[in-house]
């Protein structure tokens, strides 16, 4: 059976298949045990349990000491785009906008100042560009992944 | 002298208010919680015997509302406030207030922590009790020019690299570290507009910034009844923007010789102003074993476990029992084995330690000898971005500091919280970095190590088996027993096969 996740690397596929009670994928097994973690036996032949929960879409798995969160694609699903924009990383309040519409900056330059749990978080140009777009002003109060600025190169 | 309190109003939240409710439920002391509208659901509310809900939306409006507080205090019967560490802890006008609304404060007088609090009359302080201070100058300009032309001006005589520090600050908040003074100014003006936002006083203290020192702080008990103890050292050093991560006792390069003489100097300290109840004076440790009095904390510390562990001494119900005009209960100082803490956060370690919010929908921690867990959350909570990001202190004891290290891997390895990222792995790799194994981490170990920013060390068999566990419990429908049946999959007894079986194959 086929699944496709989003992890911090990219798309990846996954196609599982069943033999007895576990499931098979790249030389490793799984099996789902009653009080609902799952033992993995790894290439090495070492054996793992896991605990594994989906939130939204994500499904969060612990395994070996390391978390994983990985983002189911759902069947026919566009995978998201990738924004041309600086999105918020947190939900927070605009504390300071330092540039302004038609700028041009340098990467690295700080362009706007966000708060969050206390704490100043810097938007920082990752490459050259023009500043096209503000689109919060300071004391603005924004949520997680909104396009705080638009930058083109 | 003794006045027996027989309810204490914890003014304040989270993990260190289910400390303090917690001691006073074991010496039989009834408590009450206050909590802001979006804390009603919190794990202290249902600690408390009573709680009253405060009005209001900020946190100024709320946990930093000291009329609100003193009225429920009144309101409830109260005869004693405990403020916990944050907030109104230090605030010596809270403080009086407190006092002179005839109610006892667990803590010093106001005049100990205005004189400690103000981090210039403390070095004053401390250099009249012969310890020796950092170079530095506290800026009392209020309006931000002057304040800018007044920063720029002592720069030159503390000298580079510096550090800038919110006066009446701590937890990192309203501070920064200077390496050139082409990055001055911009530094002051962001640690201002800190300061102003978490204490509403913009006034901030340059200091030169001593590397390869270690943090090394002495925890102090003050009874009425003539006694001022030192219950030894905790070493801090391992710190991210100045917040502390992962904290030990005793110090690993400590000797008898330095323990003495800085036991002895938080000792004068304390008693230079008639301190009361449990503080904690922080110490550099230069490599050379010289030693420079930081600051004073007049409140118990977030890292306060670490020393229970060691000493045997419950630190909040001696704070309790001190404040009821009882002599504290410990006697000579003793340290057995070692502990180490280290701090939860939800943060994504790999993405430059931002704030991370999210449902806990597994909470999970480890259990086992040795092992103890102080957190102000459950499974099921939410992490929202309105209070600190700390979810937890896991804390571990041993006989000596190399199985304390394996403990602690042994205990962050069992942790499982799915839901929110946390730091959890950060922290395990943090424990096989050989400066750590050594105890040789001083407080720029976490730059040193990871300057380009961190990011887990995972093999690729795990990653795709982490992908075929993902893959499997989707296609065998697990979320439908995640989601709703949350409690059900973590409880401690074992899970009844007809119900599992059930659910498994809906």
């Amino acid at each position: 059976m086929q699944n496709q996740f989003k992890s911090a690397d990219g798309l990846v596929e996954v196609n599982i298949s069943k033999q007895g009670d576990s499931w098979l994928y790249e030389g490793q097994s799984c099996q789902i045990l009653n009080d609902g973690r799952l033992q993995v036996t790894t290439t090495d032949g070492s054996v793992h349990l896991a605990r594994a929960a989906k939130v939204g879409d994500v499904w969060w798995v612990h395994l070996n000491g390391h978390t994983f969160k990985l983002e189911r694609i759902e069947p026919g699903a566009n995978a998201s785009e990738e924004q041309g924009g600086l999105t918020a990383p947190m939900p927070g309040k605009v504390l300071e906008v330092m540039v302004s519409v038609g700028q041009e900056v340098s990467a690295g330059t700080t362009l706007m100042i966000l708060e969050a749990m206390k704490m100043e978080h810097k938007i920082v140009a990752s490459t050259d560009g023009t500043v096209t777009a503000i689109n919060f002003n300071a004391g603005d109060q924004v949520e997680q992944g909104v396009t705080l600025l638009d930058l083109e190169e | 002298m003794a006045n027996k309190l027989t309810k204490v109003l914890v003014a304040n939240r989270g993990e260190i208010a289910c400390r303090i409710l917690r001691a006073c439920s074991e010496a039989g002391i009834a408590s009450v919680a206050i909590y802001a509208s979006n804390d009603a659901k919190s794990l202290f509310v249902e600690l408390a015997d009573e709680a009253v809900q405060l009005s209001g939306d900020t946190i100024a409006q709320t946990y930093l509302d000291q009329q609100q507080i003193l009225r429920i205090a009144a309101a409830t019967g109260s005869d004693a406030i405990h403020p916990g560490f944050g907030f109104l802890s230090e605030r010596a006008d809270f403080a009086q207030a407190v006092g002179d609304a005839g109610i006892q404060w667990v803590g010093p007088s106001p005049d100990a922590i205005t004189k400690m609090g103000d981090k210039m009359t403390a070095r004053i302080t401390m250099r009249n009790a012969g310890v020796p201070v950092i170079p530095g100058e506290e800026i009392e300009e209020v309006e931000e020019q002057a304040a800018l032309i007044a920063i720029e001006d002592a720069s030159h005589r503390v000298g580079y690299p510096l550090l800038l520090k919110a006066s009446s600050g701590g937890g990192g908040k309203g501070m920064r570290a200077v390496h050139d003074p082409s990055e001055l100014i911009s530094s002051a003006q962001g640690a201002r507009r800190e300061a102003i936002a978490a204490f509403g006083d913009g006034r901030v203290y340059i200091e030169r910034l001593l590397t390869g020192s270690k943090h090394v702080e002495i925890q102090i008990l003050a009874d009425r009844h003539g006694r001022t103890i030192h219950l030894g050292e905790r070493e801090c050093s391992v710190q991210r923007r100045h917040q502390k991560v992962f904290e030990e006792a005793p110090c690993a390069t400590m000797t008898a010789q330095i323990r003495d003489a800085m036991g002895s100097a938080a000792v004068a300290a304390a008693q230079a102003v008639d301190y009361e109840g449990a503080g904690t004076v922080e110490f550099l440790l230069a490599p050379n074993g010289e030693f420079f009095f930081l600051e004073m904390n007049t409140r118990i510390q977030v890292e306060h476990p670490v020393t229970e562990l060691v000493t045997g001494v419950d630190l909040v119900r001696e704070q309790l029992r001190i404040a009821a005009g009882e002599p504290m209960s410990c006697g000579d100082l003793m340290i057995r084995g070692h502990s180490i803490e280290v701090r939860l956060y939800a943060e994504d370690a790999a993405n430059n330690f931002l704030p991370a919010i999210g449902k806990l929908a597994v909470f999970s921690p480890p259990e086992g000898p040795g092992v103890r867990l102080d957190t102000g959350v459950r499974e099921g909570d939410e992490v929202t971005p309105n209070y600190d990001p700390m979810l937890a202190k896991l804390i571990v004891w041993a006989p000596s500091r190399p199985e304390a290290l394996q403990r602690m891997r042994r205990a962050l390895d069992e942790f499982v919280v799915l839901g929110t990222t946390t730091n959890i792995r950060f922290l395990r790799e943090l424990c096989d970095q050989s400066e750590v194994i050594n105890g040789t981490t001083d407080t720029t170990t976490i730059d040193r190590l990871w300057p380009n920013g961190w990011s887990p060390n995972v093999s690729q068999s795990i990653q795709s088996a982490a992908l075929l566990v993902a893959s499997c419990a989707e296609v065998n429908g697990l979320q439908r027993r995640t989601s709703s049946n949350s409690n059900q999959v973590t409880s401690d007894g074992p899970v009844s096969p007809f119900t599992t079986l059930n659910r498994r194959f809906p």
